[in-house]
């Protein structure tokens, strides 16, 4: 089935590059973001926040996007009624970093390295999740990285800069992962 | 059965089914429990398993998901497991070369249960109150039927080893009970074999089987002083034979010399009478007239028949009183010198004798020949004024009564037979005189004379047709 959308998706993407020249500098895949949105909201239930950043219950769970929102609707379809250890969730979207306040999972979709790590380094010490599609993204101090293997999301880890944002990564989500440094 | 292998009975097949009852009793509980165990085990293998693999459900990572159902390999006795995701869809199974149609389509009912051999279940994946997918645990039974086994081995030899301790144990208990018991029975056995009445069982022991050797011994008291009673009575009826025979013989004699006393007494006037009438007859027969004549004549006549009937009767009580004593007789032989040396008045030429082969018999060799005397005699003479004199004798044998019976048959002039009970009596005839002469004594002699064997006499007959006498000898 997904040999066939891949066969799908090849061949609009050549109609795309041989036709209509479509201004989209991501050539984004629904699937692909649907996938990466689950696992976002699936971060949630994996990683443990300190108290200071959760303080009671009812304080919502932020998952922010910072750039542009590459998951349309998904994230918003994936978290609406649910809850993680009692916490609702909120999707926000952020166009730079000091509109940030309160946030705990962040997906930075930002194009340019050199913006990408201002923005790791402003959220240092900050309780927050980062994760990025970047191929640069750990080397940049980033924390979460999701990679595409063998035509699988496939994720990989660097739990120091989690350990210094007092945030303590499942050791099932570890397993799971490709722990990189 | 010996009372001894009854008690063994009774004491092994009590402890035999209660040893199977206990033993049945712990086997279905040890049997109850190994499920539970078995039960528990998988559950708590499925929820460890299952906590493991949450992340690689929700990551889609389906070789993390794979390395977690690998570690199922240090449990042998789970033989199949499977990961389905959210919308239950196979994520993952083990083992990897198990084909897929082994593992269900989707996830049931979740808890484990008990199949025909296997014990299979579903346990969902949580992370926190989130389902992220199922696991499936198949388990087979082999490790629980292997302890049943063992348990069951174990069992049985126990019970085996009980049942034998139980047989050894009881062997010598059950004396205490069979002993006693035995030696009154070996007592009881001595005694009526050998008629001792002088014994007496051992008591042992005051319980039930004490009060029976005593009643027992009580009894043989008794029978012993009755036993004493009737030897005495038996004694005393002895002593009182011995005086009534004697008595009896006095008498026998003095009834013998009274009958010798009577014949010659009797006898010697009429011996007289008979000489006077001859005399008459011979010496003076011209002098008298004819009337004269006849009256001596008839004076003689029955003077001659007169010393007839005394002999006949002196014979007839003489074989009364006489003892008789039995021996073998050859009977083909008596009857033959009967016929031949005897003087029976006939005609020898002119009779048909038909005699069949005649068995030996028992009996008195003097009075069974005067039986014989008698009886062919009369056949002769009743039968003479046939032309066609036919005398048959011969005999058969009466099983029933254990006797032998010998038969004279005539074709003479016979008689009525509604007179046949006056035949056997002393001077009692169905002919005159005129027509055949007699006395009316030779039956009644025979008839003493067989009854005294222990035999018995009877008669056949029809008016012209002739006669035919049986008598009976015990063989």
């Amino acid at each position: 089935m997904r040999y066939l959308k891949t066969m799908k998706r090849l061949y609009i993407n050549s109609l795309l590059v041989f036709g209509i020249f479509f201004s989209s500098a991501q050539t984004t895949d629904d699937h692909e973001y649907q996938i990466k949105a689950a696992f976002l909201f699936n971060f949630a239930q994996f990683v443990e926040w300190p108290a200071n950043a959760l303080p009671e219950t009812k304080a919502p769970l932020v998952i922010g996007i910072l750039g542009e929102n590459p998951f349309s609707t998904y994230l918003e379809e994936i978290i609406s009624g649910e809850r993680v250890n009692g916490h609702p969730l909120v999707v926000q979207q952020y166009k730079n970093v000091e509109e940030i306040t309160t946030c705990h999972i962040l997906f930075i979709n930002l194009a340019e390295t050199d913006k990408l790590e201002q923005a790791i380094t402003s959220l240092k010490a900050r309780s927050i999740l980062t994760v990025s599609d970047n191929s640069n993204f750990i080397k940049q101090g980033g924390m979460v990285r999701f990679i595409r293997k063998n035509n699988k999301i496939q994720i990989q880890i660097n739990p120091e800069p989690a350990k210094e944002a007092n945030l303590i990564i499942s050791s099932k989500l570890l397993r799971v992962a490709e722990i990189v440094h | 059965m010996p009372i001894q292998k009854k008690l063994m009975r009774v004491i092994l097949l009590i402890s035999g089914i209660m040893l199977f009852i206990t033993s049945s009793a712990f086997f279905i509980y040890e049997f109850y429990a190994f499920r539970q165990t078995a039960l528990q085990k998988l559950s708590t293998v499925g929820n460890v398993i299952a906590t493991n693999s949450t992340a690689a459900l929700a990551f889609d990572n389906h070789e993390d998901a794979y390395e977690i159902l690998l570690a199922l390999k240090t449990e042998p006795q789970i033989i199949a497991a499977s990961l389905y995701d959210k919308k239950g869809n196979l994520f993952s199974h083990y083992p990897a070369n198990l084909a897929i149609n082994n593992f269900p389509v989707s996830p049931g009912v979740n808890g484990f249960r008990f199949s025909v051999s296997h014990l299979e279940g579903f346990e969902p994946v949580l992370e926190g109150k989130r389902q992220l997918g199922t696991l499936y645990l198949k388990s087979d039974l082999e490790d629980m039927y292997e302890r049943l086994r063992l348990y069951g081995t174990i069992t049985i030899s126990v019970i085996t080893l009980s049942l034998l301790l139980a047989y050894l144990l009881s062997k010598i208990l059950q004396k205490s009970i069979s002993k006693p018991i035995l030696a009154l029975a070996e007592t009881t056995k001595s005694i009526s074999d050998k008629g001792d009445y002088s014994q007496r069982a051992v008591k042992s022991g005051e319980d039930e089987l004490g009060w029976l050797t005593d009643g027992f011994n009580h009894m043989l008291e008794q029978i012993e002083k009755q036993n004493l009673l009737l030897n005495e009575f038996n004694q005393d009826l002895e002593n009182k034979i011995k005086v009534r025979t004697a008595q009896l013989e006095t008498v026998n004699n003095e009834l013998e010399s009274f009958s010798y006393s009577i014949s010659h007494d009797l006898r010697a006037p009429l011996r007289t009478i008979i000489g006077f009438a001859t005399m008459l007859e011979e010496n003076f027969s011209g002098k008298l007239d004819d009337e004269a004549n006849r009256i001596t004549s008839v004076i003689k006549i029955n003077a001659l028949k007169m010393g007839d009937l005394i002999d006949d009767l002196l014979s007839f009580s003489r074989i009364g009183r006489q003892e008789i004593k039995k021996t073998r007789i050859n009977t083909i032989e008596m009857v033959r010198q009967v016929i031949t040396e005897s003087a029976i008045p006939n005609n020898k030429a002119g009779i048909d004798w038909a005699i069949e082969s005649l068995p030996d018999s028992k009996g008195d060799p003097n009075t069974i020949r005067q039986v014989w005397i008698n009886l062919i005699s009369n056949a002769v003479k009743y039968s003479r004024n046939n032309s066609q004199q036919r005398i048959e004798i011969g005999s058969f044998i009466n099983i029933d009564k254990d006797q032998q019976v010998f038969f004279i048959r005539d074709n003479g002039i016979g008689f009525n037979e509604k007179y046949k009970h006056k035949l056997f009596k002393v001077f009692q005839r169905l002919h005159s005189a005129d027509e055949f002469e007699g006395t009316g004594v030779g039956l009644a002699i025979v008839e003493k004379v067989i009854s005294k064997h222990g035999g018995a006499v009877w008669v056949e007959a029809a008016v012209g047709k002739g006669a035919c006498f049986y008598f009976s000898l015990p063989i």
